[in-house]
């Protein structure tokens, strides 16, 4: 297949695409799913065979647009009118009024809590601060169809790839675009990819990290569901660069939903010739495979996946050496996250100086977040790297719940920590929310109003720490568990100045000497709890009673 | 052959005879006895047998000639794999970050009042089971249950307790 | 052979060979560095951390026993954070089961004993997570006591290294793992337990022993396995 080919293909369907007056995107991820969107779907489906209107409307499935909170989402295109909360009841006034009608149905309207009912909505309020590259055909297409990837541009980066760039140009472009890995470490892609091409091995692995275990944090997944080529392009893309033969897609066994439309794009891609033997009529050969977690948090850490992968227990080993040199069954293997994976055709496609426009100097390009806890507007979100905290929550999340006050954001998950208000103003992106105590993680973000007992939060991960600490070294194995019985001390007022000396000298210990990265991180969100909040403990301490129910 | 061997024998005679056990011989099968699948093997089993019997994790280890203290190792670290049959009806409480700072603690506190069990216990009479998710990924609708897999979302322990209730059909 | 080059160890300079490690090189050259889960010959998994050193340049403690000598190395084996986390190493160990010396079999005869001296440990600081845990003795001649376990997996590696046979896995994860014999059951019932006494010998604490060794009284033949690895390592 040439570019002309995929060009004309992508035209050929695009004019296809053309004879329909109208596209119903009804969402069906797993933020949707759970307010009743499959039926919903069904409805307007059925509603525009009951219309006779099949030749002009086309009713797509498609992935997440962001606004989880006020699902099921439907979405008119070419209007670009969104409707919240429909339901099977008033679905068929989508059709009825709408689309015969041609006049949008006002009370159903996204955000009709603004004065005036947004018609054209998707530009505005929630959507004016992001950037989509990752998230650009989500929402926007049918993450079932080939055909609506390859329209969209889908595939050309790989053609350009495989036609026209070596793998040292390849490397050389991703170095150039300075993208970090968005698992949460932030390494350099580039570089990692480079170690990986300058081994020689005879036979080389590609691992897409879709083990999302931080608690609150849903981003990959709707990656997956709503355009799950583009994460396999990246991967073709990395394996074509580093060498590597096979590819293996690590996904937790909790995202069922994300799996079917993973195995249907793989099947669809080999039909098509992007995967197999001869890709796109040359020699390279690739082929993927999906792996099924099941349930263990450290299997995020890329020794541990290692281990899952071959299906043993999911404990780390020390690195050196690493993935890199020695990964799956010994041979060099290239492990990164599904949304660094998402970023990669776009930067081939416009190039390296085009990603770093967007973001700061050292953290280039755009970071997905899903935002949760007690915003207002809960869901998936895009924005570029370096836009304050302050923008996210009161811009994009439309402000504290209940008009509360901010207490808190959450990072990182468990191995993250809590930034208190008055860092709000600073820039979201690798280095500042280190400095914060914090990491970037891998975009969950939770907020908190003063409602929120930061013992308890600092407790809640602490269990989560500790009861997903694989233990195998000393330090996470004993130390999550003191920490915590210590923390549950405190949270239940029987604790004493001196219990959180030790808490703190504990919390150093685990940070330094544990073997991976989950132990080395698990005091995070206690340390930086009491870095800016150490009232609250204190205030445990002091009062000595305090009736509690016992954590789950 | 002692007593305890010959019952044990008993059960794998049993499992033989299950209409099941034919799908899991394919399912090995089809991925060639190779032993790094033992994971995804035993991901296939819980589905066709709704949790792991010992007789089932027995035959698993031996066709894929792996030692028994690796297999049952690779089981018991996994949250996904359950030794235990499940109740008949099961409500799974998500308590990921958000559902938490959104209260699925109480949930899970009248779920205990009303029917005195804790996560992964099941009622006497078996008929209900409790267990909790570490994060459902669907934050954006926190606290979120699963009621024999019927999501609930945005749940508030006052009109939660009579969803239960009429699924589970009156005290237990 | 490939030629040696140098590296530095608390500020000597040794002389070392690719494929060393750095706890090899410590060992040969006197220099003092504690070990619990190593064991001479086994598979190295740095475990215990017992054995953490600095290396200039990375910010994270490493594991001797794991790390390789590479050109320009400069390392530090005993510096003030590394003793004091070697010593809180101990004490977790100490906080983690029930370890009372004045009635183990291994009293006097004991790798946790002796490290607790040598680095300081007499009281416990830290809160105990102690959970009373079962004692199997349904092996004709060898006793398992978790309780005394430090989980530093020697005889799950002997066993499935050297012996061949596999009886001992892990299950479970956190602070609730625990060795287990064939499918979690009593070691007796085990079928592939050779009964070969491997993982008594290597036992560094006083969790395995044989049923003929009683109170402080027991033998465990370290050197016996260490020289069977050797021996057979040189013949393939």
């Amino acid at each position: 297949m040439s570019r002309e080919d995929l060009k004309q293909m992508a035209q050929r369907i695009q004019d296809d695409k053309k004879k329909y007056a109208y596209t119903i995107f009804a969402c069906n991820a797993s933020g949707c799913i759970p307010s009743g969107s499959e039926a919903v779907f069904e409805a307007l489906k059925n509603c525009v065979k009951d219309r006779k209107l099949e030749d002009q409307v086309r009713v797509v499935s498609c992935g997440c647009m962001g606004i989880c909170a006020q699902g099921p989402i439907v979405r008119v295109d070419p209007d670009q009118s969104i409707y919240q909360k429909v339901t099977v009841e008033n679905a068929h006034r989508i059709i009825d009024e709408h689309i015969i009608g041609k006049t949008p149905v006002k009370d159903m309207l996204l955000f009709s809590h603004e004065k005036e009912p947004l018609i054209n909505s998707f530009e505005e309020t929630f959507f004016k601060k992001q950037k989509r590259v990752v998230l650009r055909n989500c929402g926007r297409i049918d993450p079932q169809s080939i055909d609506d990837y390859i329209a969209e541009g889908g595939y050309q980066a790989l053609e350009k790839v495989l036609k026209r760039m070596g793998p040292e140009e390849v490397i050389a472009e991703v170095k150039h675009s300075r993208l970090r890995g968005r698992g949460g470490a932030g390494y350099p892609t580039g570089l990692k990819w480079e170690v990986v091409y300058k081994y020689v091995s005879d036979k080389k692995f590609v691992v897409c990290n879709a083990d999302e275990g931080d608690p609150g944090a849903f981003m990959d997944r709707s990656v997956i569901e709503g355009d799950p080529h583009r994460v396999l392009e990246g991967m073709i893309i990395a394996a074509y660069a580093v060498g590597a033969q096979k590819g293996y897609v690590y996904i937790r066994g909790e995202y069922a939903t994300a799996i079917k439309p993973l195995e249907t794009a793989i099947k669809q891609a080999k039909k098509n010739g992007f995967l197999g033997e001869t890709i796109m009529g040359t020699t390279f050969k690739f082929d993927i495979e999906i792996r099924i977690g099941a349930g263990a948090f450290v299997c995020g850490e890329q020794t541990a996946l290692i281990a899952s992968i071959e299906g043993r227990r999911g404990t780390p080993r020390p690195r050196p050496p690493y993935p890199a040199e020695k990964g799956l069954w010994g041979y060099p293997t290239l492990i990164n996250n599904v949304e660094t994976f998402a970023n990669i055709s776009a930067i081939i496609v416009h190039g390296g100086e085009w990603f770093c426009e967007t973001g700061t100097t050292k953290s280039t390009g755009t970071k997905v977040f899903s935002l949760a806890g007690k915003v207002k507007n809960t869901g998936l979100i895009e924005v570029p790297m370096g836009i304050s905290l302050r923008e996210i929550v009161y811009d994009i999340g439309g402000g504290i719940l209940d008009d509360r006050e901010f207490k808190a954001a959450q990072t990182g998950g468990p191995s993250g920590g809590c930034i208190s208000k008055e860092y709000l103003d600073r820039p979201v992106d690798y280095e500042s929310l280190v400095e914060l105590g914090s990491i970037m993680g891998s975009g969950g973000l939770i907020v908190m109003d003063d409602t929120s007992d930061m013992v308890d939060v600092a407790r809640f991960f602490m269990e989560f720490c500790m009861d997903e600490s694989c233990g195998k070294c000393v330090p996470c194995r004993v130390g999550t568990k003191q920490m915590f019985d210590l923390l549950n001390k405190i949270y239940i007022g029987r604790g004493t100045m001196a219990d959180l000396k030790v808490l703190e000298e504990l919390a150093i210990f685990v940070k330094e000497a544990s073997l991976c990265g989950l132990g080395m991180s698990a005091p995070n969100p206690l340390l930086s709890s009491l870095r800016f909040f150490k009232e609250d403990f204190l205030q445990h301490i002091q009062r000595n009673e305090k009736v509690v129910k016992p954590l789950i | 052959m002692t007593k305890k061997d010959n019952q044990k024998d008993e059960a794998m005679q049993q499992l033989m005879k299950d209409p099941r056990f034919k799908l899991l011989t394919a399912v090995i099968k089809k991925n060639q006895n190779q032993s790094d699948t033992l994971i995804q093997i035993l991901h296939q089993a819980q589905n066709l047998f709704g949790y792991l019997p010992m007789p089932v994790i027995k035959y698993i280890a031996e066709a894929l000639s792996l030692p028994p203290s690796q297999v049952y190792g690779v089981v018991t670290f996994y949250n996904f794999f359950s030794l235990k049959q499940k109740g008949e009806h099961t409500c799974l409480v998500c308590t990921g970050t958000a559902c938490y700072v959104k209260g699925a603690e109480k949930i899970l506190a009248a779920i205990h009042e009303k029917y005195g069990i804790k996560p992964d216990e099941t009622t006497q009479d078996n008929k209900f089971g409790l267990q909790i998710a570490r994060c459902l990924g669907a934050c954006g609708l926190a606290p979120v249950a699963v009621v024999d897999n019927e999501v609930v979302s945005k749940v508030r322990v006052e009109d939660f307790m009579p969803i239960l209730e009429k699924k589970i059909g009156g005290k237990p | 052979m490939k030629p040696p080059f140098p590296i530095e160890i608390d500020g000597k300079v040794i002389q070392v060979t690719e494929g060393q490690t750095v706890l090899e090189v410590c060992q040969a050259n006197g220099i003092d560095i504690p070990v619990m889960c190593h064991f001479e010959g086994l598979p190295d998994v740095g475990a215990c951390r017992l054995c953490l050193v600095e290396l200039k340049g990375v910010p994270k403690l490493l594991p001797a026993c794991t790390l390789r000598v590479a050109p320009n190395q400069v390392i530090n084996t005993q510096t003030e954070k590394i003793k004091k986390y070697r010593k809180m190493i101990v004490e977790a160990l100490f906080c983690e089961r029930d370890h009372v010396c004045a009635i183990c079999v291994a009293n006097g005869n004991c790798e946790l004993q002796d490290l607790a001296k040598k680095v300081g440990v007499d009281h416990m600081r830290f809160p105990d997570i102690l959970q009373p845990l079962e004692l199997d003795a349904s092996h004709p001649y060898f006793v398992i006591d978790h309780n005394r376990c430090i989980m530093c997996t020697r005889c799950v590696r002997v066993c499935a290294e050297v012996e061949g046979a596999h009886n001992f896995d892990i299950k479970n994860r956190s602070y609730k793992v625990r060795i287990i014999s064939d499918f979690n059951q009593p070691w007796g019932e085990s079928k592939t337990c050779t009964s070969c006494g491997k993982c008594v010998a290597v036992c560094p604490v006083g969790a395995l022993w044989s049923k003929s060794s009683y109170q402080g009284k027991i033998e465990k033949k370290k050197e016996a396995i260490c020289d069977l690895i050797r021996k057979r390592k040189v013949n393939v």
